[in-house]
């Protein structure tokens, strides 16, 4: 009996221990850094649907010179949905390598034309630059990066464009049947005609319609031919079987089949999970899952999603955002088949969050402790002032994971811009200075973006991982990472550059350390089965990893 | 009971506050036909008996609910200003005010409305229940969990306790996890009203998150065969869903989850 005291005592010793933390913390630097961007919606009275959604923001490095860049999308006059003026253009800022940018827009060819909403980035020519594409109200485009800061409409040569065109709100890029070629998948709104636009309240009183005044849409599957084109497969793949009113995409190989599986979250009709079967086709498993609806059966005006492992068991876990008194979900994944439960109550976010309304959001280890922690851009929809008896602006939000247990909000910590209300959408989390904190850029409708610099302080150590496929798609999207610490803790993260809502984050895998200043295992699986195992890699750094070699 | 049971069980008593008054035989008319749900038939006994006796405060907070009947809140919150001009210490319509200005989404009003009604009338459990219905949709769960408490307490004083005033308590103590004092105010609204769907609804998702799922289910497919209350087939559907995952029986989970998508497709 005493000695298996004894031996419990020694290995209670031997569990690491809870480690200091420094506050997490952000310094607002956008006009500092030449970052002058406003999102403008065009709204002139008509109270038009359209004009609530936009605001989609990427991180990416477009010139492959290891500083990430800026993209927005922009709105565009209501209804024409005519860029008619600068004021309306996207805009793409070239990051100078010293936490300044310069708006390389015209140069890149990247001004675009209709009403924007959504970005997504990546290779999906494998040619090693990074591609945009930018969906919209009534029309997406693809841009195929030329290389030298240019990018090529490549919309109609690559069966884009759509006879049809749909109203977008969300893009993302994944490798569905690991053929080493992303395929692009479009998450619908609703049905939307500027001149038929329902009219809601009193003609002293009106305001913007519920998203019950207006037909929801099947989301699209575009499968990449491998030649610069792409074939629509939404209808053999089952994805264009189910109707919804999508906005926020995000994937994951939630059961660790080898397959990445997409969550859709849908404004106020249930959410959608589409478990990848490996065959080509999908299998619409919200309901079974758990995760289509709030605990209490209520569809929540799903916003913003992320799937990713939040308490370290090597399992993606799902958050998503959504509008006052809806309260924001977390399901935890409970493995292979067994679906998710319910986390947000338990860990405290359910009713921190009862009061608030987000758009994007990230789980990302903003303190390197070793636990993804939570950031939400936020603002409740416009013209809601008169009726809550507050305003419509919010400032953001910042969670710390207490060790996957709880999630504490430490907003009120997080520096003084922090506390700026604005009405906040988009946002995307890149490390912008290569510090190894992670930093986001946000947008804000009608008002300037925010850029978010992570000056946290502390002595987490880091470590940042860029993947580089062969056989697996060039940016080895969909791969999944597991780091070893000689502490005994286990990490997980897998590639994904669709984070949010209608944004685009950079296409780095990243890991919070804590006070470990070495990995002694970085397992690699990616895309299409193959294992790759490096040893002993040193923290702070950020490496490209290729498939197939050591280095 | 919703809102509406409310105001129609408030209008039996409300034509006792009609004093001697030109338009009092003509209001009880109208108050008579808004028992009956006929809408059309009361609005214009009102508007009749408000021409006889413009400052009949009774006809104004009838046509109050007449215009939220209509989803005219505005029009509501006219007439109960004038009925408030009238008679600045009438607590009903305070509450209507309250009520107005709650189903509007004007928080900020409901609040400072139903505070009024309150002191007006302390001893009213509908005041204080709608309080803290607004309390909790504007982020302050403590206080309105303490406003639930003290509305479940005046009604039992009244001797009436009703499950529609135990029911949003409950739920928030779970959402609080407090989780056996909300099982304790659960189990006496099933009491209270066996043929509430609501009730055993709420019961059962509290089982669910006590890890009983069989006595869950049991109660979620007791909830589906009533029809008292506002709970959707859907909600309930979802419940037993996962309730009977978890209680080993996909099957019975399968066929759940069919008829949601059923009830989906039909909704389309």
């Amino acid at each position: 009996m005493l000695r298996s005291a004894l031996i419990a005592l020694l290995f209670a010793f031997a569990a690491p221990a809870a480690e200091e933390t420094a506050p997490i913390r952000f310094e607002e630097i956008a006009a500092k850094a030449g970052l002058r961007f406003e999102l403008h919606n065009g709204e002139a009275g008509g109270f038009h649907q359209i004009e609530l959604t936009l605001g989609g923001v990427a991180a990416f490095d477009f010139n492959n010179d290891g500083c990430t860049d800026i993209f927005f999308t922009n709105g565009a006059a209501v209804p024409s949905l005519r860029k008619t003026g600068p004021g309306f253009s996207n805009r793409l800022f070239r990051n100078n390598c010293n936490l300044t940018f310069t708006d390389v827009t015209a140069e890149a060819g990247l001004a675009g034309e209709g009403y924007a909403m959504a970005v997504a980035t990546a290779d999906f020519d494998n040619d090693g630059l990074v591609d945009l594409f930018v969906a919209g109200v009534k029309g997406n485009t693809l841009y195929r990066n030329l290389g030298k800061g240019r990018f090529a409409d490549l919309t109609a040569k690559a069966g884009l464009a759509n006879p049809a065109p749909k109203w977008a709100v969300s893009a993302g890029w994944f490798d569905y049947d690991n053929d080493g070629w992303l395929d692009l998948f479009v998450a619908n709104y609703v049905e939307w005609d500027g001149a038929k636009e329902p009219r809601c309240g009193t003609p002293e009183r009106q305001y913007y319609c519920h998203p019950d005044a207006y037909r929801g849409l099947p989301n699209q599957l575009f499968h990449n031919n491998h030649d610069g084109t792409f074939t629509d497969v939404s209808a053999g793949s089952g994805i264009g079987s189910h109707i919804g009113k999508g906005m926020g995409v995000s994937f994951a190989d939630m059961d660790g089949d080898g397959f990445t599986d997409v969550f859709i979250a849908n404004d106020s009709v249930r959410g959608l999970l589409f478990r990848n079967q490996g065959n080509g086709r999908f299998e619409e498993i919200g309901l079974e899952a758990g995760v289509a609806l709030r605990d209490d059966g209520h569809a929540i005006a799903g916003m913003g999603a992320d799937f990713r492992d939040l308490d370290n068991d090597g399992k993606p876990d799902l958050l998503v955002s959504g509008i006052l008194n809806d309260s924001f979900l977390l399901f935890h994944n409970l493995g292979g088949r067994r679906g998710f439960e319910d986390y947000a109550q338990r860990t405290g976010l359910f009713m921190s969050t009862r009061q608030l309304t987000g758009w994007s959001l990230g789980m990302y280890d903003f303190d390197n402790d070793g636990w993804k922690d939570l950031f939400f851009a936020l603002a409740h929809l416009m013209q809601l002032d008169r009726y809550l008896g507050r305003e419509s602006i919010l400032p953001n939000r910042v969670y710390r994971n207490l060790q996957g247990k709880r999630l504490e909000d430490v907003s009120a910590g997080a520096g003084a811009a922090f506390q700026a209300a604005a009405a906040h959408r988009g946002a995307a989390f890149a490390d912008f200075d290569n510090d190894g904190r992670v930093d986001v850029v946000v947008s804000a409708a009608n008002s300037p973006a925010k850029l978010f610099h992570n000056t946290t302080g502390g002595k987490g150590h880091w470590l940042g991982i860029r993947l580089r496929g062969v056989r697996a798609n060039r940016q080895g999207i969909g791969a999944t990472v597991h780091i070893h610490l000689a502490d005994g803790r286990d990490l997980y993260n897998h590639m994904t550059t669709s984070v949010g809502y209608a944004s685009s984050s950079e296409a780095v895998v990243r890991f919070g350390l804590g006070s470990t200043d070495q990995a002694a295992s970085v397992t690699i699986q990616w895309p299409g089965g193959r294992i790759q195992k490096l040893a002993n890699v040193a923290a702070d750094q950020l490496i490209e990893i290729t498939e197939g070699t050591n280095q | 009971m919703t809102p509406w049971k409310r105001c129609l069980a408030i209008a039996f008593a409300a034509s006792a506050l009609a004093a001697e008054s030109p338009g009092k035989a003509v209001y009880e008319r109208a108050n008579r036909h808004f028992v009956a749900k006929q809408f059309n038939e009361s609005l214009a006994a009102v508007e009749e008996a408000l021409l006889l006796d413009a400052k009949l405060v009774p006809a104004l907070t009838l046509k109050a609910k007449l215009a939220m009947a209509a989803n005219r809140y505005d029009l509501a919150s006219e007439a109960l200003e004038r009925a408030l001009a009238v008679d600045p210490k009438a607590a009903y319509a305070q509450f209507l005010y309250g009520m107005a200005a709650y189903m509007n989404n004007e928080m900020k009003e409901a609040l400072s409305r139903f505070r009024r009604a309150r002191e007006l009338a302390p001893k009213d459990p509908r005041a204080a229940l709608y309080l803290a219905l607004t309390t909790e949709s504007v982020g302050a769960p403590s206080d309105a969990l303490a406003l639930y408490q003290e509305a479940v307490r005046l009604e039992r004083a009244t001797g009436k306790p009703s499950a529609d005033t135990l029911l949003p308590g409950a739920r928030l103590l779970l959402l609080l996890d407090r989780i056996d004092e909300s099982e304790d105010w659960l189990r006496q609204a099933v009491k209270l009203a066996p043929n509430l769907r609501d009730a055993h609804f709420d019961l059962a998702r509290l089982l669910l998150k006590k890890a009983n799922p069989a006595e869950a289910a049991a109660e979620g497919e007791r909830a589906l065969t009533l029809s008292d209350g506002v709970i959707t087939d859907s909600a309930i559907h979802y419940l037993l869903l996962r309730a009977w995952q978890q209680a080993g029986s996909p099957e019975r989970a399968a066929v759940h989850a069919a008829t949601l998508r059923a009830l989906e497709s039909a909704k389309r």
